[in-house]
């Protein structure tokens, strides 16, 4: 785990978080699909919300699972 | 006038002849609004979906950008909706700048030196101010572990 104390949303100059990037969106959740808490990716708070409106969108849009790697 | 952005997520087996006829009847209902216009048109094409819809494992995304005034976003949703072949749509507003694409791998720190750069037009600078204020530093510091530095 990482020290990292900058927000890489704030590193790259963020305005607007794009919800149909996947692999940016896919780096932000646990292996189970869950949203990564800021504890652990050190995201500040703006950046924060607006990845989990992201995140949302972008799993209604199929491009990330709701839940990883569950077979009914 | 605002700005929106649509995805659209077609059933993978329809052919390309018909998810036009079908964007194209859909864009209509957008154009029937006063000074709207449509503003760029992005075919992702077929891709992998995340799950399964309808027991769809593909889909054919679409994006496609539209100014337009909120009063025709009723009937055209509606249209959305009865089309038993879109599997998916999102309309959300679309305003202010879009990041550049994360630069893959783990360094964030080679920002913007790919070499297929696009020189994006000023985009990121005039962002916010980056020094957080000290406001929300709440979650502090976890790692006073003194072996740290060398």
């Amino acid at each position: 785990m990482g020290f990292r104390k900058v927000c890489k949303f704030c590193e790259r100059n963020v305005e607007r978080m794009d919800y149909k990037d996947a692999d940016t969106l896919g780096r932000m959740i646990t292996d189970r699909g869950k949203i990564l808490p800021r504890r652990a990716t050190g995201t500040c708070a703006r950046h924060q919300r607006q990845l989990g409106t992201a995140i949302k969108r972008a799993r209604y849009l199929a491009l990330i699972p709701y839940i990883q790697g569950y077979h009914s | 006038m605002r700005d929106y952005e649509v995805v659209y997520i077609f059933k993978s087996s329809l052919t390309t002849d018909e998810i036009e006829a079908r964007l194209e009847g859909y864009h209509a209902r957008i154009l029937a609004g006063e000074g709207s216009e449509i503003t760029a048109v992005e075919h992702w094409g077929k891709r992998q979906l995340a799950y399964p819809i309808d027991r769809n494992d593909n889909g054919y995304y679409v994006v496609t950008q539209f100014t337009a005034s909120p009063t025709v976003l009723p009937e055209f949703e509606r249209a959305l909706k009865l089309d038993d072949d879109l599997l998916r749509h999102l309309v959300v507003l679309s305003e202010g700048e879009l990041p550049v694409p994360a630069p893959l791998g783990d360094r964030s720190d080679r920002r913007g030196d790919d070499d297929d750069e696009d020189d994006d037009h000023g985009r990121r600078r005039r962002g916010r101010d980056d020094d957080d204020d000290g406001d929300d530093d709440d979650d502090d510091d976890d790692d006073d572990n003194e072996d740290g530095e060398d």
